[in-house]
């Protein structure tokens, strides 16, 4: 009883939120759907148990494809819905621009050594930056270890950002598939390397376990929803709607600009950041700024936490645990090895990964099979054993 | 180690090399910048005393309230531009009908530091549904900096009747007015550029005034810190001048100044006086110049516009002056290349 008490007071706390933001002056309606969006993440996230890490460990470990249809699904329906919005925000791709903040980024050697790093750091600290956030919500001890690791990891970046900008990024081709196929064209060849992908997987995915013929009754659906795991391609529609509806709305999914501005913010005011970071602000992706103030980004991942919390809640998950000594040292160098990652590919899993691949940038898929061979890397090495 | 273990690393370091390599090969091969067709500068502008301005319109006839306009969106004669500077910000949602000017490519030249070709901006125009006697009215973000600026070049290049949304994008939201996230179209229009060399002025013209051959009054619009020489630029911006300070002779108005909090103009005898306790009042032509143009475009068009003066924008402004050598400057807070 508690507990289902506790999930209804979280969603009173994010409804009364969102009127509150949509209220005050200045913030609006976008501050507020943020909110709103980021709780809706964190509620899918948590109960499709979508961790990138986890994913692909499943599928590294174990020979277990199952968990890696909900990616599939996630950026299949996202390309759907992004082909749609690009066609009313961008009609001409040829012209020569790119959409608006589309998070379409030079494809260089620093993109894949950052996803290498990121996938590295994944498997030190035992999940992604959107995994850590919806643990936070779980009770996790390694998440807040390995986000505030993400902080230093983003300083570090900002300190070797103009080195690599000057060396490799200037230079590096921003390659958006819509400017040469089209929007049809793009979606078309989007959907059919997914088809190709979800093809071969199918061999590596477990008989599904019998299921007894039940009653579509309200017990039935209150465990289908809030007890039981997700099915991974309902989690991945859902995450890919999401997708949709942020870029539509607000901007593209991503998890670390309010990350990365606290990180530039603090830096500035200490005098430790560059005195200009070159061509950083020229970039869309997970753009980081100086503010003094909570960013729609910030009330996206605050709702991620707060979603995933009300989640945990009802299935019975969150268990607060105290982080391990080895652990923590592991989660705390891990979350800086994807600080890094994260602000030298202007995005994460969410921000690169998805809502990059989701924009028929060429960026996202580079970063996508970096970060899975960072991933594969770790576990040989069997760098996760800690967490 | 396992024979397993050892088969996965592998794998992995495979993997890990065949992307550098897909990389590499992608960053090598990728096909060079095509060379940037060169535009020829507009030539300098003829001396502003050939042709003369307009009459003064009525203040209804430059600047539309948003009710105007939202009894106006499905007139034919009517065509309304966005020009803002946030990405995205159009895309999620304009006024309904609005087109789409990006200031960066559809209002500027992007090669030379010049305002875009005629041919160019003929054709964008067109493709807009412009015609020569189209009512354009203009808005934006950011108190219409840029709708201001786009306002500038439409006048340059002969649009006769452009018109600025007053209280800008913000008091349209703030209303709770419709948008809509759908791209327009319209039949191409058949607006033919005829240019005007009396609302711009080159570095020459400036100086003429500044060694007092030409009896114009120059107004800074920037901000008091600025224009005294104390800061070089507000915060965050990037394009800076080796001085500080303003153009000697220049009385020092900040744009902000000429709209009331909710961010519409000040009435005509308000904006009148504003002007005139500051000695511009009309009787001399004037120049109106900031830090790279677009600030200084908002008072050209309280100015000329609203008030009726005869005023050109310097919109080298203060970057291409203070980082111009041999001409003097006036800085009374004694900043020299950044030190006292």
């Amino acid at each position: 009883m508690l507990r289902y008490g506790s999930a209804a007071l979280v969603c009173v706390a994010l409804l009364a939120g969102a009127y509150l933001l949509q209220a005050t002056p200045g913030r609006g309606a976008s501050a507020a759907l943020s909110l709103l969006i980021g709780a809706a993440l964190g509620v899918a996230f948590e109960r499709g148990r979508f961790c990138f890490f986890c994913i692909f460990r499943d599928f590294i470990e174990q020979r277990n494809a199952g968990p890696l249809y909900a990616i599939l699904m996630a950026l299949a329906v996202s390309g759907v819905g992004y082909a749609i919005v690009f066609g009313a925000f961008l009609p001409n791709p040829a012209s020569g621009r790119l959409a608006p903040d589309a998070h379409i980024g030079p494809v260089s050697p620093a993109l894949v050594v950052a996803g290498l790093a990121f996938g590295i750091g994944m498997a030190l600290s035992g999940a992604c930056i959107s995994g850590h956030l919806y643990r936070l919500g779980e009770g996790s001890g390694y998440a807040p270890l390995a986000l505030a690791g993400s902080l230093i990891g983003f300083g570090v970046g900002f300190g070797t950002w103009n080195w690599l900008y000057v060396t490799t990024i200037a230079d590096a081709p921003v390659v958006w598939l819509p400017h040469w196929i089209g929007y049809g064209g793009s979606l078309l060849l989007h959907l059919t390397i997914l088809g190709i992908l979800a093809l071969l997987l199918l061999r590596h995915v477990p008989p599904l376990p019998p299921r007894p013929i039940r009653q579509l009754d309200i017990t039935y659906l209150r465990e289908a929803l809030f007890r039981d795991r997700w099915n991974p391609l309902v989690t991945g529609a859902v995450v890919g709607i999401i997708g949709v509806v942020a870029y539509l709305r607000i901007e593209p999914l991503g998890v670390t600009a309010q990350l990365g501005s606290v990180a530039r913010t603090v830096m500035n005011q200490a005098g430790w950041l560059p005195a200009r970071l070159n061509g950083l602000d020229s970039f869309a992706g997970c753009a980081t700024q100086v503010v003094q103030t909570i960013t729609d980004n910030g009330w996206l991942i605050g709702g991620l936490a707060l979603g995933a919390f009300g989640a945990a809640l009802l299935a019975g998950r969150f268990q607060p645990a105290w982080p391990r000594a080895g652990g923590s040292v592991t989660a705390l160098l891990g979350g800086v090895l994807m600080g890094w990652g994260a602000m030298t590919a202007l995005g994460c899993t969410v921000g690169t990964l998805l809502s990059g691949i989701a924009a028929f940038a060429l960026s996202g898929w580079v970063f996508g099979v970096a970060v899975f061979t960072g991933v594969w890397c770790g576990i040989a090495l069997r760098l996760h054993r800690w967490t | 180690m396992d024979k397993t273990l050892l088969r996965t690393t592998g794998a992995a370091v495979a993997g890990a090399l065949v992307t550098l390599a897909i990389v590499a090969i992608i960053s090598s091969t990728r096909p060079q910048p095509t060379a940037p067709s060169t535009v020829a500068p507009t030539a300098p502008a003829a001396p502003a005393a050939a042709s003369s301005p307009r009459e003064p319109r009525k203040f209804e006839d430059v600047v539309v309230s948003t009710e105007w306009l939202a009894q106006n969106l499905d007139n034919p004669k009517v065509r309304v531009i966005e020009v803002s500077v946030v990405p995205g910000l159009y895309e999620r949602g304009h006024i309904p009908g609005a087109v789409n000017f990006v200031w960066t490519t559809d209002f500027v030249d992007t090669v030379s530091r010049n305002i875009i070709a005629p041919e160019r901006f003929q054709e964008l125009a067109r493709a807009a549904g412009i015609n020569n006697d189209t009512t354009i009215v203009l808005y934006g973000d950011n108190n219409n900096w840029f709708a201001a600026w786009g306002a500038w070049v439409f006048r340059q290049y002969g649009a006769e009747d452009v018109r600025l949304l007053d209280g800008s994008r913000s008091k349209w939201e703030a209303e709770n007015r419709e948008l809509s996230t759908r791209a327009p179209s319209y039949p191409p229009g058949d607006f033919t550029v005829r240019q005007r060399g009396d609302l711009r002025v080159f570095l020459p013209d400036v100086l003429k005034v500044v060694r007092g051959e030409d009896n114009r009054v120059l107004v800074d619009i920037r901000s008091p810190d600025e224009f005294s020489g104390k800061i070089f630029a507000p915060e965050g911006f990037q394009e800076l001048a080796v001085r500080a300070g303003h153009i000697p002779g220049a009385v020092n108005v900040p744009w902000k100044q000429a709209l009331r909090e909710d961010g519409t103009f000040k009435s005509v005898e308000e904006l009148r006086k504003l002007y005139a306790d500051a000695g511009v009042d009309g009787s001399k032509p004037v120049i109106t110049y900031c830090r790279i143009g677009e600030r200084a475009s908002h008072t050209w068009f309280v100015l000329s516009e609203i008030l009726g003066y005869q005023v050109a924008l310097y919109d080298g402004s203060w970057t291409e002056y203070g980082n111009s050598v041999g001409v003097p400057i006036a800085n009374p807070a004694g900043t020299i290349w950044g030190v006292k």
